[in-house]
């Protein structure tokens, strides 16, 4: 256990697939050296396999007793989809009329999956029951991490003071059975250095008062950043206070730190002749129970009750909060307590690229010479 | 007690020196330079012993494919022989491997065949040697790992390098000068998977980056026989190793790529004496020799009696898989001297283990204020000698056998 956890809250109910986190992530950090087919960030469609393919059948994460359970390493090409380019190069040069092998604009590759290849397919019939939601899914930088656990080389460790799971290349060998050990498959191999990598989180950008890149860039305000002793941040509050948020397959037992509060009321079902079936749900509650655990009955009811006291008095704060009003309020970066951990370790502060999501338990406001309270 | 198991080592010692399977003669040639995988000097001098390498199952590792896969993985035959140019020594091995595995490729799940050869620091007190497995506290081993690699690979940030990490689609760059551009990235990366390591403790092996260890390697497969060939190159003495008489305690391990091998999942040897010109000590060979003859009928009965509730092997499976250290194959890689170390007192190595996190209800062992391990299991210094050697005698026929 870290002395302090940095989580992430994402609200399910604006979630709108749009896949800017993704792309944010994949420009800022797997673009590139070896990383081109990892997706630090992805959102996949729910129901569905996921990327990488069934990740939810490929084992690890702990049984009831504590024990690491054993796992299967996804393929490239099979399970996560190999990255694909166009023959841009040859269309210049093609003869449309003689050239072989046949000429025309074409992927270099035959992929048979790829992250998001059952997008938007979902269950159910349409249109009586059909339904989805979107699932984005980082690294869960866990309490009690699957890979860490697995590694046989002490190479993953997990930050004393923020709790972000990251992996010492320096340590690592390529084994990749931390990759069998993550439940959620969301630590990969690196072939080009022959090493594996991971979501770390953007602790460079955590660490200058940013937040990290998928969280700023979500256009649907659906992601919350803080440390969850910091009773402040929404975070805490939508973790402890109203338990509105709920960690993805808790009973894979690794206690991530990454919580969603789930999807309530998706539209009703319709009956044989096309009449809406009034009170039903197109979200089955028993998939809901499956992915966040028997909490989510008591989280979808305080969303509720919680809805209808703002219909009724005009006040709810856990509404304001999942209205997500303002970045300042939704990522709480706490800055002096990293400076004040750079200086314990004898390390030069990283300067402060970004002012507005300093705030934190350590740090107050008025502590930051120029911070400006926005109205 | 430590002087008691000395003098019962050298007792039983004195009756097995006769026999001599694990041990390797370095035949002294002129020069070692620029030696490859067949070269000349190699097929006229080098004289090769064969030894068994048996596969590791002390641990259980997490990856399902290759715990099926290896669920009954037998022996091996691995052809050892030393050269050495008064400087410098080199151990050649050849292994049979019926196919030919090499890392290649833009791939997440496929494994390249490889060796490595263990050196311990010292083998001045033969029935001290390191725990076979990588070193152990206080008695470290140097490691040389070669794998099987078609591509080169690459430093984790490009040391530093940033302009070439960028994908040849995103560089800035068309026809001839991307050709360039790729070209000067190839540079970037090392050819060779080749690594060094300085290790007490198989958690705690860490490779040598700082150019302090001088040493090469080779690999080759030989289609037609169906066997891979390897050498390491290295000098005698160097930063890790400080061996002061004329004599080296190895140990090698093969990994088949095949078998999705690669880490503990492994097919490793007992330790080898190699005698250096002029060697005269007879200790080490004794010790990596040792058959103790005792009474395996009882000894099996007394392992049954005291060691089988924590420990399997290949006739008991009453305990937790994760309990303590599985013996399948120790009789393969123990030295008897090991052996009646750990049984009569557990603290001298205590093995690493998995991970605290990993199987929190089996620790092996507990950790003090300033990092030391104590072994979770008790000394059995009560046990009188006779049923500690029947005990040794029954282990020493705990390993799988010899694939044909």
């Amino acid at each position: 256990m870290s002395k302090r956890q940095l989580a992430m809250v994402m609200d399910l109910n604006k979630c709108i697939g749009c896949q800017t986190c993704t792309v944010a992530c994949k420009t800022q950090w797997t673009n590139r050296n070896g990383r081109e087919y990892m997706y630090w960030n992805n959102v996949e469609t729910y129901p569905g396999d996921g990327y990488p393919k069934k990740w939810m059948e490929l084992g690890g994460g702990f049984d009831a007793a504590g024990d690491l359970q054993p796992g299967i390493i996804p393929n490239i090409e099979a399970d996560y989809g190999v990255p694909w380019d166009y023959n841009y190069d040859s269309l210049a040069e093609q003869n449309l009329l003689s050239d072989s092998p046949e000429p025309g604009f074409r992927p270099d590759q035959s992929p048979t999956w790829g992250p998001n290849w059952d997008e938007d397919e979902g269950a159910g019939e349409f249109p009586r029951d059909n339904y989805f939601f979107y699932l984005p899914r980082i690294c869960n930088h866990c309490s009690n991490p699957g890979c860490l656990s697995a590694c046989p080389r002490d190479a993953i460790f997990k930050r004393e003071e923020d709790g972000v799971v990251l992996v010492d290349l320096d340590r690592c060998q390529g084994y990749r059975y931390c990759i069998a050990g993550c439940p959620y498959k969301k630590i990969y191999f690196n072939p080009k250095i022959s090493k594996s990598e991971k979501c770390i989180l953007c602790f460079p950008r955590i660490e200058q008062g940013l937040p990290p890149a998928c969280a700023q860039s979500c256009v649907g305000r659906i992601r919350f950043v803080g440390f969850l002793d910091d009773e402040e941040s929404q975070v805490y509050k939508l973790v402890h206070k109203y338990k509105v948020a709920l960690p993805l397959r808790p009973d894979y037992g690794t206690q991530p730190n990454v919580y969603y509060v789930p999807p309530v009321d998706a539209p009703p079902k319709f009956d044989e002749n096309g009449k809406i079936i009034e009170g039903s749900d197109r979200i089955p509650i028993e998939e809901l129970e499956k992915l966040f655990g028997k909490e989510v009955h008591n989280a979808i009811k305080t969303i509720k009750a919680e809805r209808e006291k703002r219909k009724k008095t005009g006040k709810s704060e856990l509404m304001d909060i999942l209205i997500a009003y303002q970045h300042k309020d939704m990522f709480r970066l706490d800055h002096n307590y990293y400076v004040e951990v750079a200086k314990k370790k004898g390390m030069k502060p990283l300067p402060l690229v970004d002012e507005r999501y300093v705030a934190g338990k350590y740090t107050k406001p008025s502590s930051i010479s120029h911070f400006k309270v926005h109205a | 007690m430590k002087r008691a198991v000395t003098i019962a080592a050298a007792l039983s010692v004195a009756a097995s020196v006769a026999m001599a399977g694990n041990v390797v003669t370095a035949v002294k040639v002129g020069s070692l330079k620029g030696l490859k995988c067949g070269a000349k000097v190699i097929r006229k001098y080098a004289k090769f012993t064969p030894i068994a390498v048996y596969p590791q199952s002390t641990l259980h590792l997490n990856d399902k494919k290759a715990n099926e896969l290896n669920k009954d993985a037998k022996a091996k035959i691995v052809q050892v022989a030393a050269l050495t140019d008064g400087k410098r020594v080199a151990i050649i091995m050849r292994w049979p491997d019926k196919s030919k595995d090499v890392f290649k490729g833009y791939k997440s799940d496929i494994y390249p065949d490889g060796f490595a050869v263990q050196f311990a620091a010292n083998a001045d007190k033969p029935e001290k040697l390191p725990y076979i497995g990588m070193g152990s506290d206080g008695r470290p081993v140097e490691i040389f790992l070669r794998k099987a690699y078609g591509q080169p690979v690459y430093e984790p940030n490009g040391n530093g390098d940033v302009a070439h990490q960028v994908n040849p689609h995103n560089a800035p760059y068309f026809g001839k000068d991307l050709k360039k551009f790729e070209k000067a990235v190839a540079k970037k990366g090392s050819k060779e998977y080749a690594r060094a390591f300085v290790s007490e403790g198989f958690r705690s092996m860490s490779q040598i980056k700082d150019g302090s260890v001088k040493w090469r390697s080779d690999m080759h497969y030989v289609g037609k026989k169906g066997m891979w060939g390897g050498m390491i190159v290295k000098n005698i003495k160097d930063a890790y190793s400080k061996p002061s008489k004329n004599e080296l305690a190895v140990a090698v391990a093969v990994w088949d790529g095949k078998e999705l091998q690669r880490d503990g999942l492994k097919r490793l040897s007992s330790w080898i004496a190699v005698k250096l010109p002029h060697a005269k000590n007879k200790a080490l060979e004794a010790v990596v020799n040792e058959q103790v003859k005792g009474d395996v009928a009882n000894g099996k009965k007394q392992f049954e009696a005291n060691c089988a509730s924590c420990h399997n092997d290949r006739n008991f499976h009453n305990a937790p898989v994760y309990m303590a250290p599985d013996l399948s194959n120790i009789g393969g890689q123990a030295t008897a001297a090991y052996l009646r170390e750990s049984i009569l007192d557990p603290n001298a190595v205590v093995v690493p283990g998995y991970n605290r996190n990993q199987h929190p209800n089996f620790a092996w062992y507990n950790v003090d204020k300033n990092g030391k391990r104590t072994s979770i299991m008790p000394p059995f210094n009560f046990l009188d000698k006779k049923t500690v050697d029947d005990i040794v005698a029954y282990l020493q026929t705990q390993k799988a056998e010899v694939a044909k």
